[in-house]
């Protein structure tokens, strides 16, 4: 797990808390990590001590693949009972950052 | 000093949060106690182990068994069973969680210790309040504690939610169910509307020249067009609203005749789900950190109490701004929570949250759909960022697989919070 003192940017390069901080004290700049925001990606995608049957598994998940399908998501444009939805709240960065946490877990 | 050379690169900020912990500046393992081991509180014990494995954390739980709600309706609509929805403390415990089965019948936060029941009493450098909700039983005449041995509520799962299905059991087919919604807001919002469903299917199946009479003192609900499409596709005719505006309202209810009175005149059913008013878990009250509609209102960055410092209230108690109340909601809150907790244990500022709920229904075997939704905070308090429900007129492939997809949500929460 990365260290949670720290916040991962956009490029997947880590950049310390305090400097987050100092952004975000004075800025819309303000975000969540990209840890902080998959933990609610894999209460459904799940590790596989889960034991998810239908939910396709994104650990390890292809970064390219994975901004490929959220940003498809997002538009509309991939088939989808819910992932359409939930991908409207991500913006690039965020789906960036994700792609690059979940293909290292 | 615990704290880490990095953190002191953060320090500039943060240092101000270094003062009040003599305790844990002597080097102590901080002590983190949690009550309530239901959605938000085993998931927030969890995960401040988890970030904080120093961390002396101690849950306490009244119930040797968590019996969860979200499913619960489907072992009143006979399609699961209570072994399903009923789970142990013996993994988290394995986490290094300290699990003690007693009831927290005080909090001092001055003294920063929680009395329990059994007499013992807990010291904290940080304390989560996780109780859900506890009942108003006397907001409407004719109804409380006992009555709901008649009238069941079946709202915290356990024994009353075999109540309710044995009363269905044994009711007679041409029977009248009357299912009594509360206002807003309280546990679950889309939970009667999909119980109405569920117990449609037994019906249905068993008793079908039954009927079901929703009585609702609100206009409107949660995924209410898709609960009208899918009772009109699966169970037409058999499942009657009265909302708010028609008279929907009740005013009292009588468990001896087995009549329910709504502003709009009085009904008599065979069997009765009344639902009550709730507020937050009474350990809240006692702790101060509820307002006047006995709700908790909390900063929702960390979900740190407003009214007592050092106390975060997580899942149905809280105040969560546009969040619902939810199993998912409170999973989310509670991790937030623990990381925001440990920050300013090891005198950091809090991260950025990032919330998020989902709530499945089944209405149906194979008839599912969804709300979802991500939440940010903000000073206003916690927003929606963007979400939706299912698509009206999907195909039923789509409510097929929302059904299939319901039941990993439920195997991943349940990793997540108790696992
Ligand atoms: C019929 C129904 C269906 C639902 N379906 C869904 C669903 O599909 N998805 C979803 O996300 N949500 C669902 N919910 C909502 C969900 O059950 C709640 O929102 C969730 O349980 C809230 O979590 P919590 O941690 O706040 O409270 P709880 O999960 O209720 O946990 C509170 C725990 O605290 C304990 N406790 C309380 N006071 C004390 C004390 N003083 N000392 C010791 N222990 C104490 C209780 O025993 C309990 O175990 C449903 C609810 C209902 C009623
Ligand atoms: C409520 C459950 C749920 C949550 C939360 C959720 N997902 Fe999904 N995800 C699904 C489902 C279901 C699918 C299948 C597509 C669909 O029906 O929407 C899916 C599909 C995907 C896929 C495509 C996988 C493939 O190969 O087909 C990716 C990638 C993905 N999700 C990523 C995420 C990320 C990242 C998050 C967190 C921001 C997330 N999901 C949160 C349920 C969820």
């Amino acid at each position: 797990m990365p260290d949670p003192r720290e916040a991962e940017n956009v490029k997947g390069v880590t950049i310390p808390l305090a400097l987050m901080a100092t952004l975000a004290a004075g800025s819309a700049l303000a975000a969540p990590t990209a840890e902080t925001i998959a933990r609610n990606c894999v209460v459904c995608h799940g590790p596989k001590e889960a034991g998810q049957l239908e939910i396709p598994k994104i650990a390890n998940y292809p970064a390219r693949k994975m901004v490929e399908m959220l940003t498809g998501f997002r538009a509309g444009q991939k088939e989808a009972t819910i992932m359409d939805r939930i991908a409207k709240a991500l913006t690039d960065e965020q789906i960036q950052a994700l792609a690059a946490y979940f293909a290292n877990q | 000093m615990r704290t880490s050379r990095r953190s002191f690169v953060a320090g500039g900020i943060a240092a101000s949060a270094l003062v009040g912990l003599p305790r844990i500046a002597r080097g102590a393992a901080p002590r983190v106690v949690v009550v309530g081991g239901g959605f938000g509180g085993g998931t927030a014990a969890k995960y401040v182990k988890r970030l904080m494995p120093e961390a002396e954390v101690t849950l306490v739980e009244r119930d040797r068994q968590f019996v969860t709600c979200p499913f619960s309706n489907y072992v009143i609509g006979g399609i699961e069973k209570m072994q399903t929805i009923t789970h142990g403390y013996d993994k988290i415990a394995k986490r290094g969680i300290k699990v003690v089965h007693d009831e927290a019948v005080g909090v001092d936060a001055n003294a920063k210790k929680v009395t329990l029941k059994g007499g013992a009493s807990l010291a904290y450098d940080r304390l989560v309040l996780a109780p859900g909700i506890d009942f108003v039983w006397d907001a409407v005449p004719g109804y409380s504690e006992a009555a709901a041995e008649i009238m069941p509520h079946a709202w915290k799962a356990g024994p009353q939610t075999l109540l309710l299905r044995k009363q269905l059991e044994a009711m007679r087919d041409g029977g009248t169910v009357i299912i009594v919604a509360p206002a807003n807001p309280f546990r679950c919002p889309p939970g009667p509307y999909e119980r109405a469903g569920m117990i449609a299917w037994y019906l249905k199946n068993h008793k079908p020249k039954s009927k079901i009479l929703i009585f609702d003192p609100k206009d409107t609900f949660s995924k209410q067009a898709l609960f009208f499409e899918s009772y009109e596709n699966l169970y037409p005719g058999m499942i009657q609203w009265i909302s708010g505006k028609q008279g929907g309202k009740v005013t009292r209810v009588d468990p001896k005749a087995m009549t329910v009175e709504a502003e709009f005149g009085e009904e008599k059913g065979d069997v009765i789900n009344f639902i009550p008013p709730q507020r937050a878990g009474k350990i809240a009250q006692l702790a101060g950190v509820t307002d006047e509609k006995g709700w908790c209102p909390i900063d929702p960055k960390t979900m740190e109490s407003t009214k007592v410092k050092g106390i975060y209230v997580v899942g149905d108690a809280s105040i969560a701004g546009a969040m619902p109340k939810s199993g998912t909601s409170a999973n989310s809150q509670a991790r937030n929570a623990a990381a925001a907790l440990v920050a300013s244990l090891r005198g950091q500022e809090p991260p950025e949250p990032s919330y998020a709920n989902t709530c499945y229904s089944i209405v149906a075997p194979g008839y599912g759909f969804s709300v979802t939704a991500m939440y940010a905070a903000t000073p206003e308090g916690i927003k929606e960022i963007a979400g939706g429900v299912s698509r009206l007129k999907a195909p039923a492939k789509d409510r097929d697989l929302e059904a299939a997809y319901a039941y990993d949500w439920y195997r991943g929460i349940m990793y997540d919070a108790l696992g």
